[in-house]
């Protein structure tokens, strides 16, 4: 008979986490796993996205070096226009693409089921439905950060600026990284409100820019009310001294 | 070459067989407007009894299940009916996708029979955890086109499909070497051979079924035999659960799939072979095949592989641990549930026809080859 050293260890098939979803279901779903027709799609798409933001709206990068090298990780940022989260998506390298999810208004991005095939398919994101956002799905979306290598583009203003000025930020933020070893990086967007604003069908082509800041991780606050709020003021904080050192607000700033 | 099958009413098949043997005869026009028929022609759909008594037969029982469930709606729970209507409405559309590409042509029934193995994989993958090598997907992926690729190009008696079984197994083991990951190689491999084996190269032989243009010489072409296998294999599946609900008591394999009777598999096997027997005398006249004793030994190898082939994918779904492989449709699961019964059937039924049919040479050789590859002459 073998002993210890002849067992083989059995093998581990790990099959899909969303395998009893299908369509608008699976796409709706925080279990969605992405095979290879996706990983082409987002190839495809992020070539193209970052070509076009290159070539028509003149990216800039400043700070790309405080992105941290591996997932995970969350982007946070202030939120014009539509364009924000491909702005965001194409500061980070292609390979990265499967693992970049953008968290997006349900009630947008996934309403109809052709929408929620593309938006999960193609821009990988994850559905936030904003007036109903409850504590279960936030702990989803906390524990899926946590647990895999994954890259969060959030917006705490939960919603575009109507007339270009910073909204206060929600406390969502605070809920996912409150407690855990995970980075957040602000990130300060400058032109995509005069490129694409909310009231806006067609992007104009306005030169873009991001500047990208130190980030931070909050494993030293509590998991509650107060250490979610403290995380939100920080980043609000950090995303204001941002836009303040971009120089078209430094010279706005001077002129006033 | 046997005599014309005197139920087909069908003679395109004589086309091939005349330039075969003499290929002066005929002109190339005629030729090529004869591959445009058996590829793309439609017209010639219905041309045999038999695939107009599959057609009329299933829709007819398509349509009584219906009724059935609609006037039994009173009588048992919503959730039962629910269920029931969601069955029959997935078996309405698989009716469809089924029947329509094949009934249309030979290139259309190669098409769908690819996009049935692409989706079947793709369901294979998600449920081992395959769908993360993504490489090895991708190799799985392409080996699958490239045999429907070698069932359209039909070169030299099918040697480049028979061809792609091998070259495609390499493949997946060249490519997973440069990932320099040793731990779970193995594994990796084998679940991308098998994938590709069960559902990429068993399944195309429906593929290369749909190259007969002559079946034994009598004149028919691949739809009745086609028709015939997959509503075989479905029959066959129904009957033997069936049974097993009803008289089933001794488990068959009890750790694989409890549900499966002694019972269900004997009636399942003495049904379908009995079905088989009767449609086909029909298909066959004619041949060597139409003898009695060939007939039972390919209903007994339709049913036999048939329960097998599910047996094969409850083995997968209970190591994994997951009821369905997908829930792509409602009521059935996900479509490898649905087809499972079929991915061993096709080449065991393409090599027996091909043995029993004689020295003609595989089954389809007397249809067109080499076309995408060049010329047809071959």
């Amino acid at each position: 008979m073998g002993g210890e050293a002849d067992r083989v260890d059995d093998w581990t098939l790990r099959p899909a986490r969303d395998l009893e979803l299908a369509g608008a279901d699976r796409h709706r779903s925080y279990q969605r796993e992405s095979g290879l027709v996706a990983n082409v799609a987002r190839f495809v798409w992020w070539s193209l996205i970052r070509t076009e933001l290159k070539l028509l709206h003149r990216l800039e990068i400043h700070g790309k070096h405080n992105l941290p090298r591996s997932p995970s990780f969350v982007l946070v940022a202030n939120h014009a226009s539509h364009l924000d989260a491909l702005v965001l998506g194409a500061t980070l390298p292609l390979k990265l693409r499967d693992q970049l999810f953008p968290l997006a208004a349900g009630d947008v991005f996934f309403h109809t089921p052709a929408l929620a095939a593309f938006s999960a398919t193609v821009l990988n994101a994850l559905p936030v439905w904003r007036k109903q956002v409850g504590a279960h799905a936030i702990r989803q979306l906390r524990t899926r950060l946590v647990d895999e290598p994954s890259i969060y583009i959030l917006f705490p203003e939960g919603g575009r600026t109507r007339d270009g000025s910073m909204r206060p930020f929600k406390s969502g933020i605070g809920m996912m990284t409150a407690g855990t070893h995970v980075p957040v990086v602000p990130c300060h967007l400058q032109g995509t409100f005069e490129a694409f604003p909310a009231n806006s069908y067609i992007p104009r082509l306005h030169k873009i820019s991001v500047t990208i800041g130190q980030p931070r991780t909050f494993e030293q606050l509590e998991n509650r009310r107060p250490g979610w709020d403290e995380v939100t003021n920080i980043l609000e904080h950090d995303i204001k001294t941002l836009a303040n050192s971009h120089p078209a607000n430094s010279n706005r700033d001077a002129t006033q | 070459m046997g005599s014309k099958n005197p139920g087909c009413r069908c003679d395109h098949g004589s086309l091939y067989s005349q330039r075969l043997e003499d290929p002066a005869s005929t002109g190339d026009s005629h030729l090529e407007a004869s591959i445009r028929d058996h590829l793309i022609g439609y017209e010639r759909a219905f041309d045999h009894p038999l695939s107009v008594t599959i057609v009329v037969g299933v829709v007819s029982g398509l349509v009584i299940a219906g009724a059935l469930i609609m006037a039994l709606r009173s009588w048992i729970s919503e959730d039962s009916y629910h269920q029931a209507f969601r069955w029959w409405r997935s078996w309405c559309w698989l009716v469809g996708v089924i029947f329509v590409p094949v009934l249309a042509g030979a290139l259309w029934t190669m098409l769908a029979v690819m996009v049935l193995s692409l989706l079947c994989f793709r369901e294979y993958a998600r449920a081992t955890g395959l769908f993360r090598e993504k490489t090895i997907c991708a190799v799985v992926g392409l080996g699958i086109v490239l045999v429907t690729f070698a069932a359209i190009d039909h070169w030299q008696d099918d040697a480049l499909f028979f061809a792609m079984g091998p070259l495609v197994g390499a493949l997946i083991v060249i490519v997973s070497i440069p990932a320099d990951r040793p731990r779970g190689f193995i594994q990796r491999i084998a679940l991308g051979v098998l994938g590709f084996a069960l559902l990429g190269f068993s399944l195309g032989y429906i593929s290369n079924l749909a190259n007969v243009v002559d079946l034994g010489g009598t004149g028919t072409d691949y739809r009745p035999l086609v028709l015939l296998l997959i509503v075989a294999v479905e029959l066959n599946d129904m009957l033997a659960a069936l049974i097993d609900r009803t008289l089933g008591h001794r488990p068959l394999l009890k750790n694989t799939n409890p549900r499966k009777t002694w019972a269900g598999a004997i009636g399942a096997a003495v049904l379908t072979t009995a079905m088989i027997v009767a449609a086909g005398g029909w298909l066959f006249q004619g041949t060597p095949v139409a003898r009695t004793g060939w007939l039972i030994g390919l209903g007994l190898l339709v049913s036999l592989l048939g329960l097998l082939g599910d047996l094969t994918l409850a083995s997968i779904k209970r190591d994994v641990g997951v009821e369905d492989v997908g829930a792509t449709l409602p009521g059935h699961g996900g479509l490898l549930d649905r087809f499972d019964g079929l991915v061993l059937v096709p080449p065991a039924v393409y090599h027996y026809l091909s043995l029993a049919l004689g020295d003609s040479g595989p089954l389809g050789s007397e249809g067109p080859h080499r076309i995408l590859t060049g010329g047809w002459g071959g």
